[in-house]
């Protein structure tokens, strides 16, 4: 079977999801390969989940708040982008390319700049070609 | 924990998530995973007999999850979990997985979309089988209320509250109630006074007792929660004081749309082309003359200025293209020989009487000539020293397909409404959301339309949207109708979904302390161990990702929950690959 780059989107409840909610409405299309997980506010975003989604096989993550200033939660997003730049550090540690992991601000208005986004995603990953971080952690608990 | 038995519910909804994902296969293929006891697809699982399905399963089948596959939780979620809650379980014990908006409207491959929407009904099966039952807590009401706006609207809904012998702090940032209307000549379409509307309700909010006006007054923070707020305002007069109250109505309107930013219109070069706004204060004084003090025989009334029009605003103002025609018999009764020449784009009357009022109008001899709104906007220029008349406007007249030179001696501008420079810090202050033309967000555009996402947060008039007169003040005493029901209840259900701090776990590092946006965390020095307290809490789960011990529990949105819901999600995508 062809590369399929899978996306794992960590959306917050009030300005992403409701972006992504939009897009729906507003009947765009973007590319099937995305899954959303529905989060109150970007800054419950914790590292482990970004290393679990990696490890479960996912090709790339997307972390999209509210933009700065908007937050629902006065400055969720703020914390959100602080943790974002050390993961990035991380995950390049590990082996990850850095274009795996995006942090993007979606407005509750942006349906059609979540659906680019998406569409833009995949097309980097689609050059990056598949992640190989799951299978080394794979093999790795194995020898373990 | 007694051992999960899941129902599983997917909804057609009609042919929307039918048509793109096979919902009897997405029902057929999950009946087969661990704790899933009973799967089933449906036309509309939110129509009474859907709901009834799942509390029939619940009694029946002993299930104490479900899952509900269908729209977008933000759409029902609270719809479901009232369901679940009538058949006895604990609502929270239930999760939807979103297969319309972000599945079954966006793609277009039959096949991709089912294999999504099977992940996606994977993951919150996952998901469920953490959910753990949270107990409801309510919060008493303090029957005071804030509105934010002296406007029609705003005075409406303080005057239905404040009738309810309930108090009103109305806080207007100018020197004056009234709003918008107070500065209309005429209504339309029955062609009635605004003034002698509007100075009644004017007189009657200032003297209620029960209503305490701050006039030149901003908002400056607001705290607390549904039932419970607490505002710092800033008088001019009186300095800055702080108010308590239970619930908040937002009317603070529109303003009218500069049009100087339109170089076609040369606005600020002529001084005989006015707007609107400036047209009713003409007309209020009852003196129609020009700039020159002469009594204008040719008058262009353009319409759609900074409406409908990329480069401007996208959205239709809506109440314009009557005030336009309201202007032909108030021109024609002060001047009954003038020339009105009505330039529009697209004539908009839909409106109760308003159709009407537009056929009255077209026998009042005047000449309607349509430009392209897309095209090339009307140009407005000087007239020659030999024309015989003040300026002349070159435009391509649509219907005709002819190019035209109409004389003019006034060109009134029909102005869009557009959102105040400030808005921003008010839905800040809030807790509201904005939408892509600045307009306030509700909680449901259809079944909710003056709630918002944050409760006791209501919002009123043209914030919401370019509306009349009927509109507003419909609006406005639908929220005082919400706000009146939540006093006379006096308690209201809050949020559950807080944070919670393990004692044993806790290292006493205080992070949580430092992050928490509404310092609802607090550092027991006897206890060595942060403590939430739960009714300052707002549950956005920041201090739970910051604890480096891992003692913090955000609810219901558990890291349990979640790492679930990742394994899940991709169990069958990342398989076929």
């Amino acid at each position: 079977m062809s590369y399929r780059p899978t996306i794992v989107a960590f959306l917050c409840n009030w300005c992403a999801y409701t972006g992504a909610d939009l897009a729906g409405t507003s009947r765009l299309h973007y590319a099937p390969n995305i899954r959303i997980i529905r989060v109150m506010c970007s800054g419950r975003i914790e590292p482990t989940f970004i290393f679990k989604a990696f490890q479960q096989g996912a090709d790339g993550v997307l972390i999209c708040g509210c933009h700065p200033g908007d937050c629902h939660y006065h400055e969720g997003n703020y914390k959100c982008l602080r943790r974002f730049k050390l993961i990035e550090k991380y995950i390049a540690q590990m082996g990850i390319e850095k274009e795996r992991l995006q942090l993007e601000w979606i407005s509750a208005s942006e349906g059609k700049q979540f659906a680019e986004l998406v569409n833009s995603m995949t097309g980097t990953l689609l050059t990056l070609g598949p992640a190989k971080i799951s299978r080394s952690m794979e093999i790795q608990q194995l020898n373990q | 924990m007694e051992e999960p038995r899941i129902g599983v519910y997917v909804c057609w909804c009609g042919t929307n998530i039918a048509k793109m994902v096979d919902v009897e296969q997405v029902a057929a293929e999950v009946s087969k995973l661990p704790n899933v006891a009973i799967s089933k697809s449906y036309k509309y699982m939110c129509s009474d007999p859907g709901q009834e399905l799942i509390i029939k399963d619940i009694r029946g089948h002993k299930l104490n999850r479900i899952v509900v596959a269908a729209c977008s939780p933000r759409i029902h979620e609270l719809t479901f979990r009232k369901a679940v809650e009538k058949a006895g379980i604990n609502p929270y014990l239930f999760e939807m997985a979103n297969i319309r908006e972000q599945d079954s409207w966006v793609h277009t491959d039959r096949t991709e979309a089912t294999t999504k929407a099977l992940d996606l009904v994977v993951a919150a099966i996952r998901r469920v089988r953490f959910h753990e039952p949270l107990q409801k807590r309510s919060v008493n009401v303090d029957p005071a209320t804030l509105i934010i706006g002296g406007g029609i609207s705003g005075m409406t809904a303080a005057l239905e509250i404040a009738n309810a012998g309930k108090k009103v702090y109305l806080v207007e940032k100018t020197d004056r109630l009234g709003g918008q209307v107070v500065k209309f000549d005429l209504t339309f379409p029955h062609l009635s006074s605004a003034h002698q509307l509007i100075k009644p309700i004017i007189q009657r909010t200032g003297n209620h007792p029960n209503i305490e006006v701050f006039l030149n007054t901003e908002i400056r923070e607001v705290t607390g929660y549904i039932g419970n707020f607490k505002s710092t305002v800033e008088s001019q007069t009186q300095g800055t004081l702080e108010l308590t109250f239970g619930n908040i109505i937002a009317a603070v309107g529109l303003k009218p749309f500069d049009p100087s930013k339109i170089e076609e219109y040369g606005y600020g070069r002529f001084p005989d082309v006015i707007t609107s706004l400036e047209f009713e204060g003409m007309l209020a004084n009852g003196q129609l003359l020009t700039k020159y003090g002469k009594e204008p025989r040719n008058i262009a009334i353009i319409h759609c200025v900074g409406s409908r029009n990329k480069k401007y605003h996208e959205y239709c103002s809506r109440t314009c293209c009557m005030a336009a025609l309201k202007y032909v018999h108030e021109i024609r009764a002060c001047l009954p020989d003038a020339n009105i020449f009505e330039i529009y784009a697209d004539m908009r009357a839909y409106g109760k009487g308003h159709e009407e009022f537009y056929a009255l109008t077209t026998h009042r001899q005047i000449i309607f000539l349509m430009y392209d709104q897309q095209g090339q906007l009307p140009v407005i220029r000087q007239a020659n020293r030999n024309d015989n008349c003040n300026m002349v406007i070159e435009m391509d007249e649509k219907l005709s397909g002819e190019s035209v030179e109409v004389p003019v001696d006034m060109v009134i501008l029909m102005v869009n409404m557009e959102a105040h420079d400030n808005v921003k810090e008010v839905v800040r202050a809030i807790g509201v959301s904005l939408c892509g033309n600045q307009f306030f967000i509700e909680k449901h555009p259809k079944l909710d339309p003056v709630a918002t996402t944050t409760g006791g947060v209501f919002i009123v008039g043209t914030c919401q949207g370019p509306k009349d007169i009927p509109d507003s003040v419909a609006q406005a005493r639908a929220a005082a109708a919400r706000i009146l029901a939540s006093i006379a209840q006096g308690s209201v259900a809050v949020e559950v979904t807080t944070a919670s701090v393990n004692e044993l776990l806790c290292c006493g590092c205080q992070t949580c302390v430092k992050v928490c946006p509404y310092s609802a965390i607090s550092y027991n020095e006897s206890k060595h161990s942060s403590e939430v307290n739960e009714v300052l809490c707002k549950g956005c789960g920041t201090c739970g990702s910051a604890c480096p011990a891992g003692a913090i529990t955000s609810k219901h949105f558990t890291d349990n929950q979640i790492l679930a819901e990742i394994e899940g999600i991709m169990s069958l995508s990342y398989k076929g690959a």
